[in-house]
């Protein structure tokens, strides 16, 4: 995804121009860019006649937004309560000793980010982890690695 | 502009609807503590909690904070009961662990019996300085001062005032707004010579034609002037010589 | 696509649909809810579109085919119901498609290993109505869910859709509000506050802007009803929130969703096309002198912004923060104009009561607590999913009726309700009737409707540590006693569960719960304390154990817990040694292994690859 100029305007221009459209158009580039870029924010900031502090305050807000480029694939791991209790404390740290980063982090290769997200409403699979947009549910330690490396 | 009368510890006082307990309280020399909020700047207040206050409405009781709280038909007030003793010291003791160092909450904390707090800073936490996060120095840059410089930024333990990027600022005119409005002098501001230095950026002083001392940065008279249309000559002199 | 413009075209347009339906055509209706499509009923959904196709061409055979909402039942999935037959698969597999065509909808038959068997009586039951699963509950949120094509407006209006608006838009606004103020509907997302009297506050200030806005921002951990209903029956949601804003003068509404929900945005974003498209969203509508429309916003992840004011705040595109509600939404919400905000669950609600009557919703539930409610019942029960049932039903026959029961046979030990700011209810009390009252009078809350089941593997102090950790993440940060004294909670709760508890340890996290319940600013921070008050209430001697013995009973804290082999079941075949990741377990092939417990870390590794069961918790 290069970050260009055309693709920021052209991700504005898909919504109204207004405040209420920033949450949308800020999760728009970190689909697109895997992170909120600061020419994407200057832009916004341009073209929505809003201060840049304000917009920034939300990139540092809303978990759903980086401000660092996340790794190729994001892998989460579900910390509601039903896969808490089935051990998903267990499989993040597994995940963390394998990858070795701790979560909110990315691999030195540039290819994993391991975050801990909030209940993704799959509990029936509970442990749930999702590996960009896979769900994958009755986790076990043992089996992270083989899951991993499916998106080497 | 209803008038409206309440009652604050057993005593009638005379406000205006919706006016703020805490006002209407100072008004009539009832003294209430409070951090985070400025009679200046409409959007402060319910962010320290210091002011909280009983307040007895519609047959039910609750603690509100009194910078915030609107006075209707009906309200009574208590500021000084068991309750709101035992909450506020709470929330000072909270404070003062969080940041050891500020004259300001060592003070307060102290009127209400609170020497040293039981948690400690070195349970993995820095101390924050005396920043208390109370959120005054970007409400004053965006509502009073209008530049919007700043803003608070993270959530919970990490909520701070800064600048995007944290890189130095592009925007701020260095008025120091925010330093004045900091209830516990948590930001830094250096003026050394005309020059003053403050949010990473440094900005050169105007210095007065009578007396010579460095008053007021370039980048502040330019917003002025572009804002209000004010004759930038005007800022040749400083307020004591013109 | 058809513009409706009149009561009566909508009539004749509905009769055109019932006459080109053919009842009797047997049809496939696959759940493609979200947690169906993680355990792969898309490939399943292919198998039987290649194999439907099939049948078509070559053997001339027309079956329909639909994907559906969640069907609930979440613990079965991939889940696969037939028309007309009312047969219920479980755990279907792209194997097993060909076989269902032949057999149940080619002949009458039966494919008994697919079919619900119970755990304990071992009796299979093909009929999804006589599931013990489904048969206790009442539908009315979810009576749709799982029957109809969420992304077909036709499918909707098949099955009653916009009848209960039409019925509205000929009443007077007025009667709509004392019809739900008469119905007993109170808040389905937490609050439990009386919907109609909502209403009426918000109509009775004075202003030429109002607005409606849906709460889709289940943020606690273990609820997924809204999903649900947003992914499974978008119109049903649409069309309460247009009544509601008829009823009250708006002519603006907001849904906002989580951002955690794609298929919730997708779904409700193609519902309000369709809708427009046919008329009942935009200017005029159904003919009436009523002009109203409907805008999405998608939430950033961030739990605090299911808070009223902090989601109107994210809303307007600023940061998620609450401000002081001294002044409430409904005269001062969204953008400062008077507002009503209500949970999905609450807008799904009221097309039905409007066009059955409040007095038929009034029919079910408790006193003070009326119509149904739709739960999520998760953790460690047998049947995990989504239920519906009358409130006042208690919590036994719940989690042992529906829920089948604690899973693996284990003790039951409490359920908790209402999330992070909810409690645990322990199984002494699990004749109480579940309603809105009686869950605040124990020291809990409903919440949401989410259910967790505990059993005596959970540690009870490690639960309100694990709602302390997820309240310190999502803490907004703007108030003292949130910002500063979560941490200082979990600290205390982390120092507990790891050995290093102290005399006086409780009382000081009662006098912090204190400081929150009467000083924090919102109710993420006022009803932060319930999880650690209602578990020392209940369960103290965990909490002394903890402390005063540096032990964990139920074997969860990881510093007083140790991993063992159990020498009578340990077979030798050495695959913990060689899993272990800290290399501290010895033995000889074939011979009993043994752990070094100093330098163990208890991981879980070696208990999760042995196939013996001889790795022991003590």
């Amino acid at each position: 995804m290069a970050l260009t100029m055309k693709k920021i305007d052209a991700i504005i221009s898909r919504y109204e121009k207004s405040e209420e459209s920033l949450l949308a158009m800020l999760q728009d580039f970190q689909r697109e860019f895997h992170y909120v870029p600061e020419k994407g924010m200057k832009r916004l900031s341009e073209i929505l006649s809003v201060p840049e502090s304000k917009i920034y305050a939300m990139g540092t807000f809303y978990k759903a937004l980086s401000l660092e480029p996340r790794g190729k694939h994001t892998v989460k791991v579900c910390m509601g309560t039903a896969c808490h209790l089935k051990g998903s404390g267990q499989i993040l740290e597994a995940i963390e000793r394998e990858l070795g980063v701790k979560r909110n982090h990315t691999t030195v290769d540039k290819l994993y980010t391991i975050e801990s997200v909030n209940c993704v409403g799959a509990c029936a699979m509970s442990p749930v982890v999702v590996v960009d947009e896979d769900y994958y549910g009755h986790m076990r330690p043992s089996k992270i690695m083989d899951i991993l490396n499916k998106y080497k | 502009m209803e008038k409206v009368t309440i009652i604050i510890n057993g005593r009638e006082v005379e406000g205006i609807k919706d006016q703020s307990v805490l006002e209407v309280a100072r008004e009539n020399g009832i003294p209430i503590p409070a951090l985070c909020y400025h009679p200046e700047v409409t959007t402060s207040g319910g962010s320290c909690r210091v002011c909280l206050i009983e307040a007895h409405q519609g047959g039910r009781m609750r603690l509100v904070t009194s910078c915030n709280y609107p006075i209707r038909k009906g309200l009574e007030i208590k500021t000084d009961t068991d309750l709101v003793r035992r909450i506020r010291k709470g929330v000072l003791e909270l404070l003062l662990a969080r940041v050891p160092d500020s004259d300001v909450i060592r003070d307060l904390a102290g009127k209400d019996g609170i020497t040293e707090p039981r948690f400690f800073k070195d349970e993995g936490e820095d101390n924050r300085y005396k920043c208390i996060a109370c959120g005054l120095c970007s409400l004053v840059c965006e509502e009073v001062v209008g530049v919007c410089a700043i803003s608070m930024l993270n959530r919970s333990r990490e909520k701070a005032p800064g600048t995007p990027y944290h890189k130095p600022s592009s925007t701020c005119i260095g008025c120091g707004a925010c330093v004045y409005a900091c209830p516990t002098g948590a930001i830094s501001m250096k003026d050394v010579g005309a020059t003053r230095k403050i949010w990473g950026k440094q900005f050169t002083m105007i210095t007065c034609s009578v007396c010579g001392i460095p008053y007021i940065p370039e980048a502040q008279v330019d917003w002025i002037v572009k804002t209000t249309g004010k004759d930038r000559a005007f800022f040749g002199k400083c307020p004591d010589h013109r | 696509m058809e513009a409706i413009r009149s009561f009566e075209q909508l009539e004749q347009y509905r009769e055109r649909l019932k006459a080109s339906e053919n009842k009797d055509l047997p049809t496939v209706m696959i759940c493609f809810g979200t947690g169906c499509q993680a355990n792969g009923s898309r490939d399943v959904a292919e198998a039987f579109r290649k194999e439907i196709e099939n049948q078509g061409l070559k053997v001339g055979v027309q079956i329909g085919f639909k994907t559906t909402g969640c069907h609930g039942y979440c613990e079965n999935g991939p889940l696969v119901a037939l028309r007309p037959s009312d047969i219920l698969y479980l755990r279907v597999a792209p194997k097993d498609v060909s076989e269902i065509v032949e057999k149940s909808i080619k002949k009458d038959e039966v494919v008994d290993r697919l079919i619900y068997k119970d755990v304990n009586t071992k009796e299979t039951i093909a009929q999804y109505k006589s599931i013990p699963f489904y048969k206790f509950q009442k539908r009315i949120s979810l009576r749709n869910i799982g029957n109809i094509d969420p992304t077909s407006i036709d499918d909707y209006l098949l099955h009653d859709g916009y009848k209960g608006l039409a019925k509205a838009l000929t009443m007077d606004p007025d009667a709509i509000i004392s019809e739900v103020e008469a119905s007993g509907l109170r808040g389905r997302g937490g609050g439990g506050f009386p919907t109609g009297s909502k209403w009426r506050s918000c109509k009775a200030v004075p202003s030429d802007v109002r607005y409606v806005m849906c709460n889709g921002d289940e943020g606690d951990p273990g609820a997924f009803m809204d999903r649900s209903i947003m992914e499974g029956d978008p119109h049903s949601v649409i069309e309460g929130m247009i009544i509601g804003a008829y009823a009250i003068g708006a002519h603006m509404g907001y849904i906002y969703v989580r951002d955690e929900y794609p298929l919730a945005v997708k779904n409700l974003q193609a519902a309000i096309s369709t809708a427009r498209d046919m008329g009942f969203l935009g200017k005029k509508i159904l003919g009436s002198n009523f002009d109203f429309d409907i805008k999405i916003s998608r939430g950033g992840g961030a739990f605090v912004c299911g808070e009223s004011s902090a989601l109107m705040r994210s809303l307007e595109g600023k940061v998620g923060e609450p401000r002081a509600k001294y002044i409430r939404s409904v005269e001062k919400g969204l953008y400062d104009k008077p507002s009503v905000l209500n949970n999905v669950e609450t807008w799904n609600n009221v097309p039905v009561i409007i066009f059955n009557g409040a007095n038929w919703y009034a029919g079910f539930g408790t006193k003070g607590s009326k119509g149904t409610k739709v739960f999520s019942l998760v953790g460690k029960v047998n049947n995990t999913g989504l239920v519906e049932v009358p409130m006042g039903i208690t919590i036994k026959d719940l989690v042992e009726k529906i829920g089948g029961g604690v899973l693996g046979g284990k003790e039951f030990k409490a359920v908790q309700t209402g999330g992070p700011s909810g409690g645990c209810i322990p199984k002494a009390l699990s004749d109480l009737p579940i309603d809105f009252d009686s869950l605040t009078e124990v020291g809990s809350m409903m919440g949401s409707g989410g259910i967790i089941v505990m059993d005596e593997d959970t540690c009870m102090v490690d639960v309100a540590k694990y709602f302390i950790h997820f309240l310190v993440e999502e803490s907004c940060g703007k108030c003292t006693p949130c910002r500063d004294g979560l941490p200082r909670m979990l600290n205390i709760l982390n120092a507990i569960t790891e050995g290093r508890g102290k005399e006086g340890d409780i009382e000081t996290l009662q006098e912090l719960c204190d400081v929150l319940t009467y000083g924090a600013l919102c109710g993420l921070g006022t009803s932060a304390a319930n999880p650690v008050l209602s578990t020392i209430r209940y369960f103290k001697e965990e909490y002394d154990a903890h402390i005063h013995d540096r032990k964990c009973p139920a074997g969860v804290c990881k510093e007083l817990i140790t991993y063992r082999i159990d020498k009578d079941a340990c077979t030798g075949c050495t695959l913990c040694a060689k899993k272990c990741p800290q290399e501290c377990i010895s033995g000889e092939r074939k011979q009993v292994h043994t752990i070094d417990e100093s330098r163990c870390i208890r991981c879980g590794v070696c208990k999760d690859v042995c196939n013996f069961n001889a790795v022991k918790i003590e």
